[in-house]
Formats: C-alpha cells, structure tokens, sequence
C-alpha cells in the first residue's frame, strides 16, 4: 500500500494525478475510517497544519486542513472565541476529519452544526485540480455552495487542504447542570419542555444514569447573571416535568464530551430527531449511548455492530462508524445518491477518491 | 413554444392556471430588479407537487427553458422569465404541512411565505429566522433558490442555515429527497441541502421543505445611535464587535436613506445624523439586561451625537419597519434605482464607504447606503433616471466599480441577493477559469439541457453555455479559437 506523507497542495495534486484509487487520512482518531483495501493509495495530510488566517475582528478563521483541533481551540481561546459547532474528539481530531465526518459535539445545541460555520474551502478533486469553493467573509451567495456539500462528504468527492469558518465571541463562564428522570419518556418530555421554552441552553444532552435517566444541559453567559438563570431552569424543569433532582457538575470534561463512558468496539454516530429516539431506544438493550444535540444524534457504543446495522435499517436511520473494524462505515439508511451522484460525476468521473 | 408544448401542459393545466394572453402574463414581465423586462411564452399556476413534476418532466422532455417564480421580490433578476420559456409560478402551493413545536421543525410548500411561517408558529413560542426586508411578500422557495439574508445573518445564518430537509424535482424531472427532520439536516453524506439552496433555481425545484424553527427571544433590547459621518458609525461597529458581544443585528444607514425612510414610515430616525446606527440584543432576559449595559458603555465611548433606546415593542417595530422599507422609500426619491449587494470584510467597511463616496462623484449619481454591518453587506442604492438615454448603464457602470471594489477588499459581489441576471458577468472577478468551469459542469450534470432558469448566474446571456466536449462547430471551420 502506497502512503505519503503530503506537505502542500502541489504534492497533494501530484499524488491525485499519479494514482490510481486514493483514500485520505489525517490523524486518524476515526478508525473505522480507514480500512481500505491493498491497492488504495494513502493520501496523509497530517503534515498540512497552521493558521493561516485568524482576524478575530472579522469571526473568521482559515486553516490547512490537518491542523489539529486542539490548536485551534487554544488560538481561538486566546482571543476570547470558540468554534461554536464544538468538534468531537478535540484532543485527537483535525480539522479536515472533522469537517468530512461532520462531527459536532454537543455545544452546538446553541448556534448549530459545522454546516452552519463553514464558510469556504480550498481543495483537490478527482481530477487533480486545485481551486476553492465558497468565500473567507462570513456572509456570501455567489455561485453553487460546494463548501456545504463537503461536510460529511467522507472526502469522496473533493479533498480539502484549508477551510475557512466563521467563529464567535464565547461566553465568559458556562454552567453545567444534571437533572435526573426516571425514565427515557420523563426524559425526552423534558428536552421537549426546554424547546418549548425560550431558555437559550448551549448544551442539551441525555443518557442512561444509574437506572434512570439523566439530562445534561449547559448555559452559558455572564458570571453575574448564570447562577440566577440557572435557578430559573431549574425551577421551570421541577415544576413543568418530572425532574426527581438537580445538581450542578463541573462545565469541563464529560458534561461536554458526549463520548465520555462510551467503551465498546464500535462507536457510531447515528442522526436521528427526538420523535424517533423512543422507538429506537427501546430496541439498544444495554448498549452504551448520548443522545446530544437536544436528541438530534446519538452516540452508541456496542460490540455487537451487527444487531445495531439492523436496528438502523429498520428504523430507516443513517449510522456512520467512527471506531472498530467495518467493511463500509456508512450503516442503516443509505445516503441519497441521485444528486450527489451528479456532484461525483464532476468533481471525481474516475471514482479515484474512496 | 410550439403548439405541441401547449397542448402538452394543457393536459396537466385547466385554462383558469395557464396563462398565455398578453394581458394575463403582463405582471410576469420583471421581478423586483425592474431594469430588465421579459415576456415569458406561458405562465403555468400548479395547485400541487405532481403539477410540478409533470411540467418539469414536460419541459426536460421537449427542451423548452422554465423559471420558477414566487413572489417575484428578487433583487437580482433571479426570477425574471426566458422569453418565449415557461414560468411556473408557485403561490398557489402555499400550505404549512406541520407544526411540530416540541421539535421545532415545520414542513412548508414552497410558495409559502417568509413571514407566514412566523406568525403560523407565534403561538409556540418559536420564529422563523431568516428575516429579509421583503419577509412579508418573499416566499420559501425563493429564499431556497437565493438564500436570502436578512439582518440577522450574523448570528443565526442564512435561509440555508434552516433548512433541514428537502423534496426536490431536478431540472431532468427526476424527484429526490435528502436531509431530515433532525437539526443535523443530512448529517451523514454530503450535505445535499446547502448545496441545493443559493443554487438559484439552475439544479430544479424545491417541493417540499423542512424548517428549523428558533425561539422567541424573550426579550429584545434595540439602541439606535447617530454620528456625523459614516465613518465613525463604523468604527463603532468594530467597537462593538470587540467586547465581545454579539448582538442579533447592527444596521447602518446613511443620511439618505434615513430622510427617505423617516419619510416614508416616521421611524423617529434622527434626520440630522450623517449616519446612523441599529444595534439589537435579543435572549434570555437576564443575559440580554447585562449585555445591554455593556453594549450602551460601548456606544457612549463611539462618539455618537444622539442615543436613543427603544421603548416597547411598538417603537422597535417602527424602527425595523424603517429600515425594511429603506429601499422602498429611496426609491420615492427617484424614478429608478439599482440595489447592490456587495460584502467586504467587516474591518474594510470605511474603507468601502469613502470609495463609494468617490464614485458618486465621478458618476454624478446619487447613492443611499444601507448596509447589514455586522456581517460587512454593502446594500447602496443607486439612483437614476431610467428616461434619461443612458442613464442605467451609467448606474450599471457604477454598480459594476462597487462590486469590483468588494472582490477587491477581499469580500463579495453579494452576500444574499443572489447573481442572478444582474451580476452574472462578474462572477469571474470571484472565481477562477477552474472554478467557472467546475460550476458549469455542474449546472449541465444536473440539468444536461440547460432549460431551469437558463441564462441566469451564469455570463454569456440567453443562451446556454457554450458545451465543452469537443470543438465547437465554429471552432471546427476556424471562425472561432480558443487559447
């Protein structure tokens, strides 16, 4: 198997050029990724970091593709912003990855999704041809908008060397807060009270917790006014749902890590809405999982990859696989593939990128 | 059209929704960009999605070019007909399919419009963001096609930013789906919607769509504060921005504008101001109170003469009803206008002013500025006389040096009115022979016969774009080169 190491956009073009099937990897912290067969040539772009461009005046950032996630967010975090769509796996993830898996984490309850930050991308398609897609200013409506297209897109289509996103000033501190129900049907009655209200909650997320349930939510805002309003969800929870208690817990660490405890063989993130999260549920028996984003993904963990595959065909539920041994780490309800088929069509005729 | 196209749709069209007599197409004519004006060939009204699917089909089919058209507010052309194509006016498929408040999602028909899906969802407690000055007429659809802005893109995004998921029928007739009712959208595979939304009507239409739905601020603060020239006004934004906050939206008008909207609607601008400035917080109250006494201390140190915070919901509604009708109202003061769209990088903004100041000198034409400057979207007005020979390329020619200044300052020929008809001849001056190339190749993948919406985005006028798969047959007889 053939694998560089590509250090700019001419290497890159060159590597397209000169190979036949071609599959990219960053960091690799999604395994399940990256099992391609033996005539797949490994394109690495783990050497294509840096900022290029930060103008913190403008909430906007552009960097090469391999840049990881953490510098990032520590060159945003001197400046008092944040990427609000909050990347999973901070620690071991780039950027590209994250944006070609379309991996959130779970603060992006507040502003929304990597779709809802990225402004423009450079990149190398199929063919060898360098160009961007989108803009670097934060409003923009000229032309076809290919820099949406490539999140999730699994750098099938086009591989991205830099992208450029639109950031935001963070809050000064962010509350984290566990409020416990017995079941998942007091839970999910819950979430659905918080969208009802008018409460801006940065993080909304549930899970299992000792034979009940338990629902995290996050706030996030000045230092004088959180305490207060976290009092005011609180008491609109107790009085509106069947909360059994609350307890503040740290703002750091597993609150903001839908991961966190999720050990099995596979990990797979499935996207689902909060309608459907009863029905699917009540088929996991005792796998591992996060419900984030307000019930909007769901984080599972199994060993038993198989049973899960089924479930998610049956509900007609999407799954991509991030962790674990898999022959395709797209399971349960196939992607539409009569327009992006088109899209491959162009950017990719010769179905090099896999 | 020849006869067997109309008898055609006269099978899918009873006579009372097919339109063909001058009189009847004469309101078809233009869109808001009313410098260009066309005839379409037959204006077809569908009740219902299989409507549209069969006149998609029927068009692909016997080749004849069609426009989508809803409201007809778009500001670029975007909708204006193909003469002698087919329009398809979507209005009448206007029903909100489902309300789901716990989920905060809502299913509309395309012809459904802006404003309509805020006030359907008031009740809930919820809105619908995406808010441009024309919410109460636009509709859904062509918000889709030119994902349409507003003043609240900064923090909440644009039409594409809410939309979930989609039905759409291609340009070829062929009917997909993508996207779902989770606020991930797509979320696995690529992302289908925001490449399908601002694609201008060239990729087919939308049928059905699934809205994300926001929660009503329980609380808006609204200052508005006046300077003694564009470029302080500016300043303050930069001011604002660098504390920290993040307000919902920061407006700026110049005096023009400002006499011509305290005109129309009696905003309470203050009409000595060279320029003024529209800030508004909106969240949960306690944050918004706190933001707001920071946001006022920002405002008092940015050199504003006058400050001036809004009471009550009724004065900041004048005050918005002032600035979306800022167009409307310049447009009493002269018998034309054109309306640009250009974005610069927010930190440029004076820098954009004084050089359109320069060019209104060397013009001679007059020009309001209106402007989204938290997101650094330039929206000039520039004013003529249509009567006058010459006249609108005069304005044209100016419009054309503002949107060179954008591409310049590292920004945008338009942040949300979409290329259309009006800006299709500098959309080079953005992207590169590749990228051209790249987005034609697209057009053409999905709409092999060039017939949705044709001669729009794109340079080169009517006609479909030249195909690049072997030489052209002028090419072949040596009339024509290429280097």
């Amino acid at each position: 198997m053939t694998e560089d190491v590509l250090n700019s956009v001419a290497e890159l073009q060159a590597f397209v050029k000169g190979h036949g099937r071609i599959h990219v990897v960053g960091r690799r912290s999604k395994t399940a990724l990256h099992q391609v067969e033996a005539d797949v040539a490994l394109a690495d772009l783990s050497g294509m970091t840096g900022i290029t461009e930060y103008q913190p005046q403008e909430y906007t950032l552009t960097v090469l593709a391999g840049t990881g996630l953490s510098e990032i967010q520590a060159a945003l975090h001197e400046e008092g912003q944040y990427l609000p769509f909050d990347p999973l796996l901070p620690d071991r993830g780039s950027i590209g990855g994250a944006v070609a898996c379309n991996l959130s984490g779970s603060r992006r309850h507040r502003y929304g999704g990597i779709r809802d930050f990225i402004l423009g991308a450079g990149v190398v398609d199929g063919l060898g041809r360098a160009f961007r897609v989108g803009g670097k200013v934060v409003k923009n409506a000229a032309g076809f908008d290919l820099s949406k297209f490539l999140v999730g897109s699994l750098g099938q289509y086009a591989i991205m060397t830099e992208l450029t996103f639109k950031v935001f000033p963070d809050a000064p501190v962010f509350q984290g807060l566990r409020l416990r129900y017995e079941s998942l049907d007091d839970a999910l009655n819950a979430v659905f009270r918080c969208n009802r209200s008018t409460q801006e909650l940065d993080l909304l997320d549930f899970a299992p917790w000792k034979r009940g349930w338990s629902l995290l939510a996050g706030l996030a805002g000045f230092q004088d006014t959180l305490p207060q309003r976290a009092k005011q969800f609180v008491a609109m929870m107790r009085e509106e749902t069947a909360l059994l208690d609350a307890t503040e817990v740290e703002g750091d660490g597993s609150l903001r890590d839908p991961l966190a405890g999720l050990t099995g063989d596979f990990l797979v993130k499935v996207v689902i809405s909060p309608r459907q999260i009863a029905g699917f549920d009540a088929q996991l028996r005792d796998m591992r999982r996060r419900y984030s984003a307000g019930g909007n993904t769901a984080w599972l963990a199994t060993g038993d990859i198989g049973a899960l595959k089924k479930i998610l065909e049956a509900e007609q539920l999407p799954g991509l696989v991030l962790r674990g041994s898999v022959d395709c780490p797209l399971i349960g309800k196939s992607p539409e593939n009569l327009l992006a088929a088109r899209v491959k069509q162009v950017l990719d005729p010769h179905n090099k990128l896999v | 059209m020849n006869r067997s196209f109309f008898e055609a749709l006269r099978n899918i069209y009873p006579d009372d929704r097919l339109l063909t007599r001058d009189v009847e197409l004469l309101p078809y004519e233009s869109d808001a960009l009313t410098a260009f004006q066309t005839k379409p060939g037959a204006v077809a009204l569908p009740v219902n999605e299989e409507e549209i699917i069969d006149t998609v089909r029927l068009c692909h089919r016997m080749k004849v070019p069609f426009v989508a058209r809803g409201s007809g507010t778009s500001l670029s052309g975007g909708s204006l007909p193909i003469a002698d194509g087919l329009m398809i006016g979507l209005n009448r498929l206007n029903r909100i399919k489902k309300i789901d408040p716990e989920q905060r999602i809502a299913v509309v028909e395309p012809g459904v419009i802006n404003l309509h899906i805020t006030e359907a969802v008031r009740q809930y407690g919820l809105y619908y963001a995406p808010d441009p000055s024309s919410q109460s007429i636009c509709t859904i659809g062509g918000n889709i096609a030119f994902n349409s802005g507003g003043a609240h893109c900064l923090k909440y995004g644009m039409t594409s930013n809410h939309v979930l998921g989609m039905k759409v029928v291609l340009a070829d007739g062929v009917v997909t789906q993508f996207g779902s009712e989770s606020i991930e959208g797509v979320g696995i595979g690529p992302d289908l919607v925001g490449l399908f939304v601002g694609s201008e009507g060239l990729f087919g239409i939308a049928l059905e769509i699934t809205l994300r739905l926001m929660p009503t601020p329980q609380l808006y603060r609204t200052v508005m504060a006046a300077y003694d020239n564009l470029g302080r006004a500016g300043d303050a934004v930069s001011m604002v921005v660098a504390s920290g906050l993040l307000p919902g939206a920061m407006e700026i008008m110049d005096r023009l504008a400002i006499k011509a909207a305290e005109a129309s609607v009696g905003a309470g601008y203050p009409l000595d101001a060279e320029a003024l400035l529209i800030v508004e917080l909106e969240g949960e109250a306690l944050q918004v109170e706190a933001e707001f006494a920071e946001l006022r201390g920002v405002i008092e140190e940015s050199g504003a003469f006058e400050i001036h915070e809004a009471e009550g919901e009724d004065e900041r509604a004048r005050i918005w009803k002032g600035r979306k009708g800022a167009f409307s109202a310049v447009g009493r003061l002269s018998p034309d206008y054109i309306v640009q769209d250009g974005v610069v990088p927010r930190s440029r903004l004076g820098e954009a002013l004084v050089k359109i100041g320069e060019l209104k000198a060397k013009y001679q034409l007059d020009v309001a500025n209106v402007f989204h400057a938290g997101d650094g979207n330039l929206h000039p007005l520039i004013l003529y006389n249509g009567r006058e020979p010459g006249a609108l390329e005069k304005a044209e020619a100016l419009a054309g040096e503002i949107l060179a200044m954008c591409v310049d300052l590292g920004g945008s020929i338009t942040g949300e009115h979409g290329i259309g008809m009006e800006k299709r001849e500098y959309l080079p001056t953005m992207f590169s022979p590749v990228e051209m190339e790249i987005m034609r190749d697209l057009r053409r993948a999905i709409d092999p016969e060039e017939i949705a919406n044709r001669g729009k985005m794109f340079p080169g006028g009517e006609a479909p774009a030249l195909q690049m798969r072997g030489m052209h047959p002028l090419e072949r007889q040596g009339v024509i080169s290429r280097e």
